[in-house]
C-alpha cells in the first residue's frame, strides 16, 4: 500500500499515537498501516480513506461525524465482530476491517439507486405500499430485509471467553472528564472506596484535546487519581445501566483475557459525570463525508494528529467551535470562512458527490471546501439519571435537556457538563463538591452542599433553512419528521415509532433533540411541552456474551454417576440432571425387579426438610388430602394442586420426629414446589412457624425394589427392625445403612414391588450403593434405570404428574378424586375442586388404563383417541410393552363417554392408521390388590 | 345489519352507507404520485374535540380498543364512538409486545379463537389499507427433553385434528429452518425436536395500531389521546358515562380495553377482577444481516427470539415472577436471557443488546382473557390478556364490537366471561400460553 500517513500531522502535544509502533491491518480487502494508539477510523483517515459505510436506506456514503463511540457512519465489521464502533475501537495489528451494509462494494453500491428515488421512500413508506396483492408480500419482504443494516454474523463464530465480576464499592463515578476526576479524588479523600469508569481508553474527557493548559490540568488530576489507591480506574469501560438500589452495570472491554466483562456493582452512591455530546446540525447534505462536528475535528487533530481536511468552513455558536477554528489554523488547514451562529449566521446547504465539495451560504455564496465543521450545541446524556428517576426538562436558555433535579434518590448525584457549563476550574470545583458529598453519604454522613453550575446561554440552533438528516443511522430526515407530524404522528413517542428516528444504534444520543426540535417546528408546540422520550437501559450496547458471562448452567449428577458410567449406564437428560436411562436392557432390568431385587438411583427426587410446629398446617394447605394425624414414623402420599385445581406435583412426606418432616417431590418439580411453599409462607402465612430447607442434593437417594428387598436390607441395615409388622408399608425409619448413620428409609412402592427408599448423606451415596450391590450379589441384584422404572410403574398403573396429567388435569381426572378432602378448612385449589366435584365430573376427562387388542401393538405416547367421525376423545399419555405380561400397556386421558371398563376405543397413530384398545377395570395391570408392595 | 336486536345503545345503529368516505388510498402508485407532486398525506388521526355524549366509550387506545372501535364502525355502522387513552396510541402493551402471532393452542376454545385472529390478521393489510407486515415465517417451539417432546406431539396431534397446520419435526429439519441453532447432541440442553407451526409469525405491532386507528377515525370514530378516565359513572347498576381530565362524557356503553391497569380501571366502576399484574420484559439487539427466519421458542429455556426485517433480534421470556406495575427493565433479565439464547445459538455472542423494556401483563388464573358483560349494565370487559393479547387483537375487537352493537355475547367469546371464576368454568391455556406468547 502507498501514501501511508499522508494526512498525518507533525507531533501534537496531547497525541495518543506512538509513531514508533506501526500496525498493519486490512480495510475492505486492502492493506494499510496505522499507529499504535490510533482508532480504526483515525488510522484510515490518516491514510486518506474518508468513507466508511453506506447508509441504511438511501445507501449514501458516510464518513466521520463525531469521531467518538457514537458515530453512525463509522460502524464497521472487524473480523467476526459486527457493528464495531470504528471511531472508538483501538487499532490492533492484523485486524481485518470491512465496511458494512455495502453490496457489491463500498465504492459502487447498487442500493445507491434508492437515493435517486428517495423522495418516494418517505418515512413509513412501507406502511403505505406492498399491500396488494397480498400473496406478493413475502417476496417484497425478502427484498426489504436485504436493506437491514448492520454487520454479519456467522454460525462458525466461536463463543469466546466472557466474564463477570461483582464489586461492592462506596462510590461509582461514571465518566472521567474534569468533573468526574475531581469527584473521584474528592470522594476518595472522604475515606470512600471509588470506582472510576471511563468510556475512552484514557482519563480526561475533553481536557485531552483542549490545548496545553488543559493538558497540564489533566496531568495534575491524573496524578491525584494515581496517588489514591482507594480509586480503582476502569477505562474502555462504560456504566450501562443503573437499576433499583444502585445496582450498577459496568461493561468493561478487553480485560484479563476476556473479550468483555460485565461488572456488577452495588454502589453506595453513583455520581453521573458523562459530560456532553455534541449535537449535529440539520441541513441539506449534513451527512456528506467531510461534514464534521467541532469535537470530531479537535479529537482528530489533537489526539490522533490527523488533518481532517485542507479547506474548511466553520459554523460556530460556542467556544468549542472557536477552539476548533484555532486548532485548524494551527495545523495549517485553510479556514476559508467562519460563520458565527451567535450572530445569527448560518449555512444553507452542503453539496458534493459522495463527499463534501462545497458549502452554500444563506446569501447564495458557494464556497468550495472539503471540510465543514459545525458547533451548534450539545446534548446532555441524561440516561443514567433518567434510569434513577429523574425526568429531564428542557432548558431553553442552554437549548438542551437538563436534569430536572427532582426525583433522584440521595444515592445518585450528577456533576459536570450534564448539570451545567463552566470553566475547567468551575467543573472541577463542582465535581469535587459532588464527590465529597457522595463519599460522605456513602459512609453514612450527611455531607455538605454542591455549588450551582449554571447553564450558559446558547443559541437554539437545530435546523437551517433546508432539510437534512436528523437520524443518520436510520436515514431519517427532518422532512420525514415534518411529514409524520402532518399525518398525525405528532407526539415525541409517535414520531419516534413512525419514522424510527432515535431507534438506531446510538439510541437518540445524537438524534433526540433535533427530532423533537423539528417536531416542535412542525406542530407549533414548544419543545418543553413535547418533552423527551424515556431513555432505557443499556446506555451503551452490551454483547450477549458479556451478559451471559461464562454461563453457569449446572449439570447435576448424583454421587453414583461415576458408577453408572462405568457400568454401561446410558445417560438421560432430565432438566439439569443427567441420570442413567438404562444399562443396556431395560426390559431385563424390569423383569429382575419383579423376580429378584433391583436398585435404582433416585437422587434427583426433590427433597425438602420441613421443621417447626406448624408443618401440619402447611401440609394441609398445599396438599389436597389430610395431614393433621400423620404419626411420627409414618409416610403419606400427597397430591398438590394449583389454585385452579390442576395437579401440580405429588410425592410422599414422612414424619421423622415430632416437628421434623421430610417431603419428597417429583424430580422436575423440586424447585417449583420449594417456591410454592415459600410463597405461601412468606405472603399468606408469615406467622406460621415452619422452616423449609431444600435437601435434594444433601442426600443420595436409592430405591431398592423387588421380592428379595427385605432380605437384602437385613444384610445392610443396623438397628431397625425390618419385619412387615415392625416396619410396614408407608412407614419411615431412621438408622444406619452399611455403616452410615443418619439415613432415612421409607417403605413405598412406585414399582409395585416390596420396596425401600433410602436417603443417605450424599457423600456416602456411592459407598451405600456399592455395599447394596455386594450384599445382594447372591440374590440376583442388578441396577435398573429410569426406563425400567417407567415400565414397572406403568404396569402397576402409577401415574407420573405432567405426563399422565397436563395443564388442565384436576385431581379427579388423574384418578385422585378420592384424596380430595373438601371437609378440610382450606387448601390450595379447594374452591375450584369443590365446584369441579359438584358440576364438572360428568364432563371431565378420566385417567384409564388401556390394553391394545393386538398384543404386539404399542401406540406412541400422544396418540389421539378418536370417535368414529374423527372427534378427539382423549390421548395416550403413557405406553410401553410390558415385559412382565408380554403385551402393550397404556394409560390414557379419555372422555367419560368412553371411560367405562370394557369399552373398545380407536387410537389414531401419529404416522397414520388406527389401532383398537380396551379400557381396563383398574389402572394397575400387575397386582391391582397391592399384595406385593405390602409384603 | 338487517336485524334489530336489543342493543345497549337502544337505537338502530347507523348504516354503513352513511359512514364517511374512506381515507386517502395507500398504494405504490399513490406513493409515487404524491412523491412526484410533493403533496402531503392527509392526517391519519387527529385530536378531535371531546363530545359530551357518545354512543359508546372505549377505554384504551391499544390494539383491542382500536379494533373494537373499527369493527363497531365498519361492521355495525356505529360511529359515534370515542376511544380514550391516558397517553398515545399504542403506548401500552400494544407497543411493547414482541408481536408474535400464532394459533397452535391447546383447548378447542383457544384454538378456534386464535385461529380466527390469524385469519383476520392475514387480511388486515387489505382491510385497513395499511401494510401491517404480517410475516408468516413459521413458529418453532423447541423440545429439549422427552417430556416436552411428548407435549409437542400432543399439541401437534390436537392441532392437526382441528385443522391447524402444526407438526413435530426432527433436529435435521429444525436445522434446515434455523441453521444457527445448535442441534448437536452435545448441547447442554439438546434439541430433540420441535413443534413447527408454519402460519405463525410476526407482525409490525405499531402498524396494526395505527392502521386500526386511521381506519376507525376515517369512519367517524373519535380517538382522544392524552385523555385519562378519572371516574366511571354508574346509576342503579347501569353505566352512564365517564369523567376525564378533559371533561365529562355521557355514554350508555363503556368498554374497558386496558391492559396493565385493567383492575384499577374496573375499580372505578366497582367491579373486581381476578387479576395479578406482572411485568414482562423484552430486549432487542443491534441489527445484523438476516440470519434467522423463523420465530424460535424454548419453553425449557424461557426464551423466544425472532429477527425483524430491520435485522434486530427481538427477545422475550416469561413474565417476571413478582407482581408489579414497574415498567423498568432489570439487569438480571438480560443476563439470564443472554445465557439462554447463547445455549441455543452459541455463535452470536458478539451481537449486542441495544435496548430493553418492560410491559405489564394482567394475568388471570387460567391464562385466558376476561371478555363480555359485568354486573354493571353497559360496562363491558376486554381485559386479562396476560402475555397473549396482541395476537388476539382483531378477533377480540370483532367480538366486542358485536357485543356492543347487538347486546348479545358472541359465541366465540362466551367461554371467557367474568362469571366463570365464580362458577369455576376455567379455560386452562397455561400449557400453551406460558412462554410461547
Amino acid at each position: 500500500m502507498t501514501g501511508a500517513a499522508s494526512r498525518r500531522l507533525p507531533a501534537q502535544a496531547g497525541e495518543l499515537v506512538d509513531r514508533s509502533r506501526p500496525l498493519a491491518f486490512r480495510w475492505d480487502g486492502r492493506s494499510y498501516v496505522g499507529l499504535e494508539g490510533d482508532t480504526i477510523v483515525s488510522a484510515l483517515l490518516a491514510c486518506g480513506v474518508d468513507v466508511f459505510s453506506r447508509s441504511f436506506k438511501y445507501s449514501r456514503s458516510r464518513g466521520v461525524l463525531s469521531a467518538s463511540f457514537v458515530d453512525p457512519g463509522c460502524t464497521v465489521q472487524v473480523d467476526d465482530e459486527p457493528n464495531v464502533r470504528g471511531a472508538h475501537r483501538r487499532l490492533a495489528a492484523g485486524m481485518d476491517v470491512r465496511p458494512q451494509n455495502v453490496w457489491p462494494s463500498l465504492r459502487f453500491d447498487v442500493k445507491t439507486a434508492n437515493g435517486l428515488v428517495g423522495r418516494f421512500l418517505t418515512a413509513g413508506f412501507y406502511y403505505k405500499t406492498f399491500i396488494k396483492p397480498q400473496r406478493l408480500w413475502p417476496a417484497y419482504q425478502q427484498v426489504l430485509s436485504r436493506f437491514a443494516s448492520g454487520g454479519v454474523t456467522s454460525r462458525q463464530n466461536a463463543h469466546g471467553y466472557y466474564d463477570k465480576r461483582y464489586v461492592h464499592v462506596d462510590v461509582v463515578v461514571a465518566g472521567a472528564g474534569p468533573a468526574g476526576l475531581a469527584a473521584a479524588v474528592a470522594a476518595a479523600d472522604t475515606g470512600a472506596g471509588v470506582l472510576l469508569v471511563e468510556e475512552e481508553y484514557e482519563l480526561g474527557g475533553h481536557l485531552r484535546f483542549s490545548g496545553e493548559e488543559s493538558l497540564s490540568t489533566l496531568s495534575e488530576l491524573r496524578a491525584q487519581v494515581a496517588a489514591r489507591p482507594s480509586i480503582e480506574v476502569m477505562t474502555d469501560a462504560v456504566v450501562t445501566g443503573r437499576y433499583d438500589d444502585n445496582w450498577v452495570a459496568v461493561l468493561q472491554r478487553n480485560v484479563g483475557g476476556a473479550i468483555e466483562r460485565l461488572v456488577k456493582v452495588r454502589a453506595g452512591v453513583l455520581v453521573a459525570a458523562p459530560g456532553l455530546i455534541e449535537r449535529p446540525y440539520v441541513f441539506a447534505g449534513n451527512d456528506l463525508p467531510g461534514v464534521m462536528l467541532s469535537t470530531a475535528v479537535r479529537r482528530l487533530v489533537n489526539l490522533y494528529a490527523v488533518k481532517p481536511g485542507e479547506r474548511a468552513v466553520v459554523l460556530t455558536a460556542n467556544a468549542d467551535g472557536d477552539a476548533a477554528v484555532a486548532d485548524l489554523t494551527r495545523v495549517g488547514v485553510n479556514v476559508v470562512r467562519v460563520l458565527d451562529g451567535r450572530a445569527g449566521e448560518t449555512i444553507r446547504r452542503a453539496t458534493g458527490r459522495g463527499r463534501l465539495q462545497a458549502v452554500e451560504l444563506e446569501d447564495g455564496t458557494v464556497l468550495p471546501t472539503d471540510l465543514l465543521v459545525t458547533a451548534t450545541g450539545w446534548t446532555a446524556p441524561t440516561s443514567l439519571i433518567n434510569m434513577a428517576g429523574d425526568r429531564p426538562v428542557w432548558n431553553p436558555t442552554a437549548a438542551r435537556f437538563v436534569p430536572s433535579g427532582d426525583g433522584l434518590p440521595p444515592t445518585v448525584l450528577a456533576t459536570g457538563g450534564l448539570v451545567g457549563d463552566g470553566s475547567t476550574d468551575e467543573l472541577i470545583a463542582h465535581g469535587r463538591a459532588a464527590g465529597t458529598l457522595a463519599g460522605d453519604r456513602a459512609q453514612g454522613r450527611a455531607g455538605g452542599g454542591v455549588p450551582d453550575l449554571a447553564c450558559e446561554p446558547h443559541p437554539g440552533m437545530f435546523r437551517a433553512s433546508t432539510h437534512g438528516f436528523v437520524d443518520f443511522s436510520e436515514d431519517v430526515s427532518s422532512k420525514d419528521v415534518v411529514a409524520a407530524a402532518k399525518e398525525g404522528y405528532d407526539s415525541s413517542e409517535l414520531v419516534k415509532r413512525f419514522t424510527t428516528a432515535t431507534m438506531g444504534p446510538s439510541q437518540g444520543k445524537l438524534e433526540t433533540i433535533n427530532t423533537i426540535a423539528v417536531l416542535s417546528e412542525a406542530t407549533g408546540r414548544a419543545i418543553e411541552d413535547l418533552g423527551t422520550t424515556v431513555w432505557r437501559p443499556p446506555y451503551a450496547p452490551i454483547s450477549l456474551g458479556a451478559l451471559a458471562g461464562r454461563i453457569f448452567e449446572p449439570t447435576r449428577v448424583s454421587p453414583m454417576q461415576g458408577w453408572h458410567e462405568g457400568h454401561g449406564g446410558v445417560p438421560l437428560l432430565a432438566g439439569q440432571w443427567i441420570r442413567p436411562d438404562h444399562y443396556g436392557d431395560a426390559a431385563q432390568e424390569a423383569r429382575n425387579v419383579r423376580e429378584n431385587v433391583g436398585i435404582i438411583d433416585v437422587t434427583p427426587l426433590g427433597k425438602l426438610e420441613l421443621s417447626g410446629p406448624d408443618v401440619p398446617r402447611l401440609l394441609n394447605l398445599v396438599y389436597v388430602n389430610k395431614w393433621s394425624k400423620l404419626a411420627v414414623g409414618s409416610v403419606r402420599y400427597g397430591v398438590m394442586c394449583a389454585e385452579d385445581g390442576v395437579v401440580m406435583d405429588d410425592g410422599v412426606t414422612g414424619r421423622l420426629d415430632e416437628d421434623r418432616y421430610l417431603m419428597s417431590t417429583t424430580s422436575s418439580g423440586a424447585a417449583t414446589v420449594w417456591e410454592w411453599l415459600e410463597n405461601w409462607l412468606q405472603t399468606a402465612h408469615s406467622d406460621w412457624r415452619v422452616h423449609v430447607t431444600p435437601v435434594t442434593t444433601a442426600y443420595a437417594s436409592i430405591n431398592v425394589a423387588g421380592p428379595k428387598s427385605r432380605e437384602l436390607m437385613q444384610r445392610v441395615v443396623e438397628g431397625v427392625e425390618l419385619s412387615t409388622e415392625a416396619f410396614g408399608y408407608m412407614q419411615v425409619r431412621q438408622g444406619r445403612i452399611a455403616g452410615v448413620d443418619d439415613c432415612v428409609m421409607w417403605r413405598i412402592g412406585f414399582t409395585g414391588e416390596l420396596s425401600y427408599e433410602m436417603h443417605v448423606p450424599a457423600s456416602y451415596g456411592l459407598h451405600v450403593w456399592e455395599a447394596l450391590l455386594q450384599a445382594g450379589e447372591d440374590l440376583g441384584i442388578r441396577a435398573f434405570g429410569v426406563e425400567a422404572q417407567r415400565i414397572l410403574r406403568l404396569e402397576k398403573g402409577h401415574l407420573i404428574v405432567a405426563q399422565d396429567t397436563d395443564g388442565l388435569t384436576r385431581a379427579h381426572s388423574a384418578g385422585l378424586g378420592g384424596m380430595v378432602k373438601l371437609d378440610k378448612d382450606d387448601f390450595a385449589g379447594k374452591p375450584e375442586l369443590a365446584w369441579h366435584e359438584r358440576y364438572g365430573l360428568a364432563t371431565a376427562p378420566r385417567l384409564v388404563a388401556l390394553q391394545p387388542v393386538d398384543a404386539t401393538a404399542v401406540p406412541p405416547e400422544a396418540s389421539q383417541i378418536i370417535s368414529s367421525n374423527g372427534d378427539i376423545l382423549g390421548r395416550v399419555t403413557s405406553s410401553r410393552m410390558s415385559p412382565t405380561l408380554g403385551h402393550g400397556v397404556c394409560l390414557a386421558q379419555v372422555d367419560p363417554a368412553v371411560a367405562a371398563a370394557g369399552t373398545v376405543v380407536t387410537i389414531r397413530l401419529p404416522g397414520g392408521g388406527d389401532i383398537r384398545a380396551t379400557v381396563q377395570e383398574d389402572l394397575a395391570f400387575v397386582d391391582p390388590e397391592g399384595v406385593r408392595l405390602r409384603a | 345489519m338487517n336485524q334489530s336486536p336489543p342493543s345497549f345503545v337502544g337505537r338502530r345503529a347507523r348504516s354503513l352507507r352513511t359512514a364517511r368516505r374512506g381515507p386517502a388510498r395507500y398504494s405504490a402508485f399513490d406513493l409515487i404520485r404524491r412523491g412526484a407532486l410533493g403533496t402531503d398525506w392527509p392526517r391519519s388521526f387527529s385530536q378531535p374535540e371531546l363530545r359530551g355524549t357518545y354512543d359508546a366509550v372505549i377505554i384504551g387506545a391499544g390494539v383491542h380498543g382500536l379494533a373494537t372501535a373499527y369493527y363497531l364502525a365498519a361492521n355495525h355502522g356505529m360511529t359515534n364512538v370515542a376511544v380514550l387513552d391516558k397517553a398515545y396510541i399504542g403506548g401500552g402493551g400494544s407497543g411493547r409486545n414482541t408481536a408474535i402471532v400464532r394459533s397452535n393452542y391447546l383447548t378447542p376454545e383457544g384454538v378456534r379463537f386464535y385461529d380466527r385472529s390469524v385469519k383476520l390478521y392475514e387480511n388486515l393489510a387489505v382491510d385497513l389499507n395499511y401494510n401491517v407486515m404480517f410475516s408468516q415465517r413459521g413458529h418453532l417451539t423447541l423440545a429439549h427433553n422427552d417430556s416436552s417432546l411428548r407435549t409437542m406431539r400432543w399439541r401437534a396431534e390436537v392441532n392437526k385434528l382441528q385443522g391447524i397446520d402444526s407438526e413435530v419435526i426432527d433436529p435435521d429439519h429444525i436445522s434446515r429452518l434455523v441453521p444457527y441453532l445448535d442441534v448437536s447432541p452435545e448441547a447442554r440442553y439438546p434439541v430433540l425436536g420441535a413443534l413447527y407451526h408454519p402460519p405463525g409469525g410476526t407482525i409490525r405491532h405499531d402498524a396494526v395500531n395505527w392502521g386500526y386507528a386511521r381506519a376507525a377515525e376515517h369512519l367517524g370514530v373519535h380517538i382522544h389521546q392524552y385523555t385519562e378516565v378519572t371516574a366511571i359513572h354508574v346509576e342503579s347498576d347501569r353505566v352512564t358515562g365517564v369523567s376525564t381530565n378533559r371533561g365529562d362524557i355521557a355514554a350508555p356503553v363503556v368498554v374497558n380495553c386496558t391492559a396493565g391497569w385493567a383492575s384499577t380501571v374496573c375499580d372505578l366502576a366497582g367491579v373486581r377482577l381476578p387479576l395479578i399484574t406482572h411485568p414482562l420484559q423484552a430486549a432487542v439487539t443491534e441489527p445484523v444481516k438476516m440470519f434467522l427466519r423463523a420465530v424460535v421458542v424454548s419453553g425449557s429455556l424461557h426464551v423466544y427470539v425472532s429477527q425483524t426485517d430491520r435485522g434486530e433480534l427481538v427477545f422475550g421470556a416469561s413474565v417476571d415472577p413478582y407482581p408489579s406495575y414497574s415498567m423498568r427493565g432489570s439487569l438480571e433479565f438480560t443476563e439470564e436471557l443472554a445465557g439462554h439464547v447463547l445455549e441455543l445459538m452459541p455463535s452470536i455472542a458478539k451481537l449486542r443488546v441495544l435496548r430493553q423494556w418492560a410491559g405489564l401483563c394482567d394475568m388471570t388464573p387460567d391464562y385466558s382473557p376476561i371478555m363480555g358483560v359485568t354486573p354493571i349494565d353497559g360496562f363491558l370487559l376486554d381485559v386479562g390478556w396476560g402475555t397473549y393479547g396482541y395476537k388476539a387483537g382483531p378477533v377480540a375487537g370483532e367480538a366486542m364490537a358485536e357485543l356492543v352493537a347487538t347486546g348479545k355475547t358472541p359465541e366465540i367469546i362466551s367461554a371467557f366471561d367474568l362469571a366463570r371464576f365464580a362458577e369455576g368454568r376455567l379455560v386452562g391455556e397455561k400449557g400453551a400460553a406460558a412462554v410461547g406468547h
